[in-house]
């Protein structure tokens, strides 16, 4: 099955409206490929991405996860990819201390120019993340159902 | 049927449950707890204890369980219910308090809808009890008609009759056919008069006196006196053998889900919220009296039964020390009985 | 120190400076202790104080039943004064509305809880009224304070996730980590909302993962490090790791201790334009 073939990563990218989402949208009009193994969930501002939504992603099968928002200085609405940067700094070491490798949920800033860099960012955090294999540990919890018999449910699809 | 174990014999008897195609749950340490869990080997059973942590009811009523599961593809609908939840098992060394609360719960369990999980579970699941032969301030087994040695709800009795012997009684067919199953691990019976060790519970309460206090006072200041500290957590219902609410939620995609049944309780504020923002139990005392009620008087009305075995785990691991025997106690002894004192 | 307590409890309610003082009353068994609110002065003999005094009291500040009784003087120990600097931050209390008893304090519990091994608080920083002989409170380094976590830091990735289910999978998901957190003061919690469904409500290994995530980093630069989410555990889950790991990334990153200095910003609820961000690319 799947895994016979080259296991392909399901990447799930946070994207703010003003900046990475139109970075990734110019990378897109000027036909710049990356890989397709991304799927794109855009949204007002970084300061907007609660954690939970990155935990989300996980239960729903995510193998890793990019979140990306503007440069600061740059944020539409002033100070929100600021905040976010505060929480990120301390739920990043949190989910590590967890054990889920940092590597599974990356960072960038990229801006509404920057085409390049989205192509550059995305295509980095797929190949790391299929170096790293699927993510077995949130699969398997995912699996396990509500049964306390140990029979699997199957609630982690991406629905 | 009389028989003696000798503590010798353990891991035969563990050994020949496995062989029989028993699952064996037991009491296991595991850090600061004694948890009744799964165990592979007579050498994990802890006996040294007055009460496990958890209790009887999470084999019979798990803290979450999937009751079906669906796939909606378009207008279609396939509903997928679960099997094979009822494992054969014995629960070996559970306390006579928590094999108690089944038959009491088999009444609610089978009043206006029988539920199939427990009704299966309590046909696969065989109880072998072990006698208590030592407490703590925190058990009342004797305030509420029971005993550390009481046989309701236990297949097998096993009491301590010396330092490396226990008594064997079987309590039902069930019980007797496990025995019989197993014989080869099982001695005679002593001949006279084995001395049972048998722990001495002091007696907290009368109980005759809390129900008719509890039908006079729904309405007096005790309650919210009493329970100005407690903080609403829970804990005492999730820990607790007799109380079995539950919830039911669905956890789903877009296009599939599990319905689950998970563990719930009367001293949450979120348990009786409306939709519309209304709380008829609005306060910690209010829920309070509900747990107290729902024990001694509803339960009483309902099913004939007091919906507490005195296993004293709700005091014990209260983070507030709030104390039932000791609310029993208040109540039994209230001057007013059972008239009330004061209704201020 | 028990008869300056009552003393001062009784000097309160005599003269209606408050209506209730939140103390420490005998408990069910000898090493126990138990909340007790008392509103009559005759009443102060039932306060008490000794090691068994694990209680955070502030938790009470929260709660609509012992709100009701009037102004609150309260009994703090130098690390559950902390969460009244954090509730004033937060706007939860004002100042002027409770009155502080402060406790001086060297070690609860038995055995001695971790919190006191490292405790540079044993006279609070915060009180309106000092009961016992003032202590000299100790400085420790960084590496000190967090000492208990070296062991699983060093862990590796699979022995932490290894580590984790395994606690995690104890949880009953009863929530008694959040009811008796002074700081967890939200009127409905995450948990509790249900459109969507961010945390799943069963406790199984998915939804104790995020539930269990999601409490410790709702605290992340609040926590005071009472340690009582994780006393009142029933599953026994070391709650204290995560908070104290999350306590450390917020002084290692902001310089902030949560509770120390009510003039300091909220770690949470500030920013600064240079602030870490070495692993953004
Ligand atoms: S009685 Fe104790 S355990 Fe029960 S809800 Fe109140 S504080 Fe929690
Ligand atoms: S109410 Fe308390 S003492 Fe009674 S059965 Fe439940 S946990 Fe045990
Ligand atoms: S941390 Fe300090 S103030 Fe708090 S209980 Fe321990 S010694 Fe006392
Ligand atoms: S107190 Fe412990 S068992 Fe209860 S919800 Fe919190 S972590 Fe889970
Ligand atoms: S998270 Fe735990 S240690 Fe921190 S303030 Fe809340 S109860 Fe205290």
């Amino acid at each position: 099955m799947a895994e016979e073939t080259k296991f392909e990563p399901r990447i799930v990218a946070f994207l703010c409206n003003w900046c990475t989402y139109a970075g990734a949208d110019l990378a897109g009009t000027g036909r710049n490929q990356y890989q397709a193994n991304v799927r794109v969930i855009k949204l007002p501002c970084t300061g907007g991405i609660d954690p939970l939504f990155l935990i989300k992603a996980f239960e729903r099968g995510a193998d890793g996860i990019l979140v990306s928002g503007c440069h600061p200085g740059d944020c539409h609405y002033n100070s929100g990819n600021y905040h976010a940067r505060r929480r990120w700094n301390v739920f990043r070491p949190l989910l590590e201390f967890c054990g889920i490798n940092p590597e599974r949920i990356q960072f960038s800033w990229v801006s509404a120019a920057e085409g390049g860099k989205w192509v550059e960012t995305i295509n980095g955090v797929v190949d790391t993340v299929r170096a790293l294999g699927p993510f077995e540990g949130y699969q398997k919890i995912n699996a396990v159902g509500s049964d306390a018999s140990g029979e699997a449910a199957t609630s982690g699809d991406t629905g | 049927m009389e028989k003696t174990l000798k503590k010798e014999k353990l891991n035969s008897l563990i050994t020949g449950l496995k062989d029989k195609g028993y699952k064996t749950i037991a009491p296991k340490k595991d850090n600061n707890l004694i948890t009744l869990c799964e165990i592979q080997e007579a050498d994990e059973i802890h006996f040294d204890h007055v009460q496990t942590n958890n209790s009887i009811k999470e084999y019979f009523l798990p803290k979450t369980e999937k009751i079906l599961s669906y796939t909606i593809e378009k207008t279609k609908v396939s509903i997928e219910e679960p099997e094979g939840f009822a494992v054969k098992s014995v629960v070996f060394g559970s306390r006579p308090c928590d094999a108690a609360s089944l038959p009491i719960m088999d009444k609610v369990f089978n009043w206006d809808c029988t539920d199939k999980f427990w009704i299966e579970r309590r046909e696969a699941i065989t109880i072998v009890t072990i006698a208590c032969d030592k407490c703590d301030s925190y058990c009342f087994c004797t305030s509420v008609c029971l005993a550390p040695d009481a046989k309701q709800g236990s297949d097998v009795l096993l009491t301590k009759i010396s330092d490396d012997e226990y008594l064997v009684e079987t309590e039902t067919e069930k019980g007797e056919g496990l025995i019989k199953e197993l014989e080869t691990v099982f001695s005679e019976p002593p001949s006279g008069t084995p001395d049972r060790q048998v722990a001495t519970v002091e007696k907290k309460f009368e109980i005759d006196k809390v129900k008719p206090w509890l039908d006079e006072n729904f309405v007096h200041k005790i309650w919210a006196e009493f329970s100005t500290k407690c903080i609403g957590c829970g804990a005492c219902t999730f820990v607790c053998p007799t109380c079995h609410c539950f919830d039911i939620v669905d956890e789903c995609t877009m296009s599939k889900g599990d319905r689950v049944k998970n563990w719930d309780g009367c001293q949450f504020k979120m348990f009786t919220l409306h939709t519309s923002g209304h709380n008829p139990r609005s306060t910690q005392d209010q829920r309070w009296r509900q747990r107290i009620m729902h024990k001694f008087k509803y339960y009483v009305e309902k099913f004939d039964n007091i919906l507490c075995v005195g296993c004293g785990r709700c005091s014990r691991v209260c983070p507030a020390d709030m104390n039932i025997s000791e609310m029993l106690e208040i109540i039994s002894t209230d001057e007013g009985q059972p008239e009330p004192v004061s209704k201020e | 120190m028990i008869e300056a307590l009552r003393k001062k409890a009784e000097e309160l309610l005599k003269n209606k400076t408050v209506d209730v003082v939140y103390g420490y009353g005998e408990g069910s068994v000898p090493e126990r202790t138990r909340p007790v609110f008392i509103t009559k002065p005759e009443d102060v003999n039932k306060l008490t104080w000794n090691k068994y005094c694990v209680y955070n009291l502030t938790t009470y500040l929260k709660k609509q039943e012992s709100r009701k009784l009037g102004k609150p003087a309260i009994v703090v120990k130098g690390c559950d004064a902390k969460t009244i600097t954090v509730l004033i931050k937060e706007s939860q209390i004002k100042r002027e509305d409770i009155y502080i008893i402060g406790v001086t304090c060297t070690g609860i519990g038995d055995p001695p809880a971790t919190k006191c091994k490292a405790c540079d608080v044993n006279t609070p920083l915060i009180y309106d009224e000092l009961i016992g002989e003032k202590i000299g409170n100790k400085e420790f380094s960084f590496e000190e304070r967090y000492a208990e976590l070296d062991e699983y830091e060093k862990l590796s990735e699979q022995e932490k996730w290894d580590f984790w289910q395994k606690q995690f999978e104890k949880c009953i998901k009863c929530y008694a980590c959040s009811s008796i957190c002074p700081l967890c003061f939200c009127d409905r919690c995450i948990v509790d909302k249900n459109q969507p469904q961010w945390i799943d409500p069963s406790a199984h290994p998915r939804g104790n993962l995020s539930w269990n995530v999601t409490r410790a980093y709702h605290l992340a630069g609040r926590c005071i490090n009472c340690e009582e989410c994780q006393r009142v555990c029933p599953a026994d889950i070391p709650l204290n790791l995560l908070n104290k790991k999350l306590a450390k990334e917020t002084e290692k990153n902001f310089k902030y201790r949560s509770g120390y200095n009510v003039d300091d910003e909220l770690a949470m609820a500030t920013y600064k334009e240079d602030d870490n961000q070495d692993f953004i690319k």
